[in-house]
């Protein structure tokens, strides 16, 4: 027994603080919010200035947040970086209609020492792109930009291409880190990156209509006030916050 | 070691190889991170949150591993049964299944819609996006690791001590608790050191099962990745891998040398 | 006094079927002879209940421990029955004399000095009582192990070949220490031993295990 009595004071601390952080779901509302981690700064300040209930948000891949609703996650919202994933879920019957609340821009990222300063320089030999994987929503829209570009220049690129990351944090990551010379990232992402890399604009016409769709997800104990969440998205705080993170309105 | 032969002096560089390599990108984090930007981390409350919450959901997980799976394994390592084979490969399969993947699996299993959902709804217990579903998801990603050593170590037990147990008037358990447990320590030990150590890097079935909420399930792996979408998140989160690395780095050491192994490496009934 | 110690069983074993009978009186030592492998040790491993036949029966006086007839098979804890292993089997993470107390039955404040007379009593001074097992020779660690199953107050005692184990040198010495150790017990004593003489001279009867059989006591 004196084997195991070392572990036995161990166990009940870690039983109390343990149950001591899990309050469950009662006691005022709270707010279930999954949404792309490429929202992270903007939905993050939002939830902090929304009054209600008490705003919780999951940042992760679109891809895995809508596995999660997929798979009855109590969530509230769904705001992803594509309207694809939403309109699965709404014609699965697992959301409400989405709407686009706002906007992103693709834009290419550079390291700061890397000598690239627009996008032909990335089909020379030697550079290492980085971009996102195909089922994350960045991934896709990296994909569409090069399918507008001529052959020549898209397989020369396609062949520069290092990695496939699964959420654009990790491209931006990457280039940071000088893992990657460049890759394709939300302009929202540059901007949070700030002086750490150099941003370059993509021509207009190559540019994908990156827009993010919102949905109330069916269900829930708290669909009025996911309802109201959804308002100051639109023309509130939230929509100030997106503004101020760099996402365009939506049109 | 002064080699003494060819073979001595190859063998000597390709442990100097192999651990110029697995050391090299950890003290290359270290490298990067100024000891000022380490505390600076560490002030953060949502790095101290996410520092704190690994630390317990931790314990909780290896305390339950402790409790279920050394007299599981006892059983396993010491009984020739029928389909035991099977079941030894049933205990590492989630050793192979992808950490996202592992969280998918949870979710269908315990999620609301999952197989016992409905059951854990009815007992009023929440585990998706709740820091219950962190230790679950701990649990299944790191129990196989404790699992496999301590079935390995209970194996190799002489059988005799045990059986002198049981002619000296002790039953199964106490036989178990007061000779086997104790013979097998430093196996049980380092099983639990790789298991704690794995749960503590934990990110892809958390992330699935029990989502990235600060505070409640947003441990020290998933805040160094929601660093990355911050301004300034880059070197932040490089601080917060550097100051898991050590605090990982000081329990591993503990819980082996509490095990009774040493550092010595020979093995020596305490 | 515990009574009779009865034994009836058959084994099959890898190369041959075993079959014993046979009977042990209280405070009579007998001793079971034979070459390895003839079945000796698993002979002593159905007494202590660590082995159970498919068919056989074990009584020791009025109280039945095996009965597959009826059933019945009570576990090694169940029964008094001490077991000296050719090994000794001392608990290896334990000190001598916590090995001895293991089976005490006394209050927990008692036990350490309990166990250190018993120890005592067996030419086990107080600083090697507080050693490992690993840390003692082999003399010393047959003893322990003798007074840890005498200390807990068995009603039938089994030696898997006590002395074996031990140097030539030591092993005379302890050969007499036995001797007069065993006389003052009044159990039942069955002794497995591949040495005639140590037979001749520990036991009043010696039976002859041959090829799974027990032959006529000589």
């Amino acid at each position: 027994m004196r084997a195991l009595a070392p572990l036995l004071p161990a166990a009940c601390l870690a039983f109390f603080l343990f149950f001591g952080g899990c309050g469950g779901g009662g006691g005022g509302s709270t707010l279930t919010v999954l949404a792309a981690s490429s929202l992270t700064e903007a939905l993050g300040r939002y939830a902090g200035q929304f009054r209600g209930a008490d705003v919780r948000t999951s940042f992760a891949g679109s891809d895995q947040l809508a596995a999660q609703i997929r798979q009855g996650a109590p969530a509230d919202v769904f705001a992803s970086a594509d309207t694809e994933y939403p309109r699965r879920l709404y014609r699965e019957g697992l959301v409400e209609k989405p709407r686009v609340f706002a906007r992103n821009r693709l834009v290419l990222v550079a390291a700061r020492d890397s000598g690239i300063g627009s996008l032909a320089a990335l089909g020379e030999a030697g550079v290492k792109i980085a971009i996102g994987d195909g089922s994350v929503p960045v991934g896709e829209y990296t994909r569409a930009v090069l399918a507008r570009l001529p052959a020549a220049e898209r397989r020369e690129i396609l062949a520069n291409v290092r990695s496939e990351e699964p959420r654009v944090s990790s491209v931006v990551a990457k280039v940071i880190d000088g893992a990657a010379d460049a890759g394709f990232v939300y302009r929202t992402d540059a901007k949070a990156a700030g002086g750490e890399v150099r941003t370059i604009r993509l021509p207009q016409r190559l540019q994908p209509e990156v827009a993010y769709a919102v949905a109330v997800v069916r269900g829930g104990p708290q669909m009025a006030m996911a309802r109201r969440y959804l308002a100051g998205l639109f023309g509130g705080s939230g929509a100030a916050d997106l503004r101020r993170a760099g996402f365009l309105p939506p049109r | 070691m002064r080699p003494r032969s060819p073979f001595a002096l190859f063998s000597l560089l390709a442990l100097a190889l192999a651990l110029a390599f697995l050391v090299l990108p950890i003290v290359a984090i270290f490298a990067d991170v100024s000891p000022a930007r380490l505390i600076e981390a560490l002030g953060t409350e949502s790095a101290r949150e996410a520092l704190w919450l690994s630390l317990r959901t931790t314990a909780m997980a290896m305390a339950i591993v402790i409790a279920v799976g050394t007299p599981a394994a006892y059983l396993v390592g010491r009984r020739r049964f029928r389909g035991r084979a099977l079941v030894i490969t049933a205990i590492e399969l989630p050793l192979v299944v992808p950490p996202a993947v592992a969280g998918i699996g949870l979710l269908a299993a315990l999620g609301p819609r999952g197989i016992f959902g409905g059951a854990l709804e009815g007992t009023g217990t929440e585990l998706v996006f709740e820091t219950a579903g962190v230790v679950v998801a701990l649990i299944f990603v790191s129990a196989p690791f404790y699992l496999r050593q301590a079935i390995a170590a209970f194996g190799a037990l002489d059988g005799r001590p045990l059986e002198a147990a049981r002619t000296l008037g002790a039953g199964p358990f106490r036989a178990f608790a007061t000779v086997a447990v104790p013979s097998a320590r430093p196996g049980l030990a380092s099983g639990l050191a790789l298991a704690w150590g794995h749960a503590l890097g934990e990110f892809g079935a958390t992330l699935l099962f029990a989502g990235s909420l600060p505070g409640a399930t947003q441990t020290a792996p998933l805040a160094i990745f929601a660093e990355f979408s911050r301004p300034d998140g880059f070197v932040a989160a490089l601080a917060l891998s550097a100051v898991l690395i050590v605090v990982a780095a000081a329990l591993l050491l503990s819980v082996k040398l509490l095990g009774g192994d040493g550092l010595g490496g020979t093995r020596r009934a305490r | 006094m515990s009574g009779c110690l009865e034994l009836e069983a058959t084994l099959p074993l890898r190369e041959l079927t075993l079959e014993v009978s046979l009977e042990i009186a209280s405070g009579e030592r007998l001793a079971l002879l034979g070459r390895s492998g003839a079945g000796k040790t698993s002979v002593l491993r159905i007494v202590a209940g660590l082995l159970s036949p498919p068919s056989g029966r074990v009584s020791l006086g009025e109280e039945t421990w095996l009965d597959t007839a009826a059933g019945l098979d009570l576990p090694p804890e169940r029964r008094r029955c001490g077991l000296l292993f050719q090994d000794y089997a001392l608990f290896p993470c334990m000190k001598a004399w916590r090995n001895v107390a293991y089976a005490l039955p006394a209050p927990a404040g008692e036990r350490r000095w309990r166990a250190l007379e018993l120890l005592e009593r067996f030419g086990i001074g107080r600083r090697r009582a507080d050693a490992l097992p690993a840390d003692l020779s082999g003399g010393e660690r047959q003893r322990v192990a003798l007074a840890r199953t005498l200390a807990a107050e068995p009603r039938a005692l089994l030696l898997d070949e006590p002395l074996s184990a031990l140097d030539p040198a030591t092993r005379a010495r302890a050969r007499r220490e036995l001797d007069v150790l065993l006389g003052a017990l009044e159990i039942p004593v069955a002794i497995v031993t591949h040495s005639p003489e140590e037979a001749e001279q520990l036991a009043d009867r010696t039976a002859l295990i041959e090829r799974g059989r027990i032959a006529v006591p000589s």
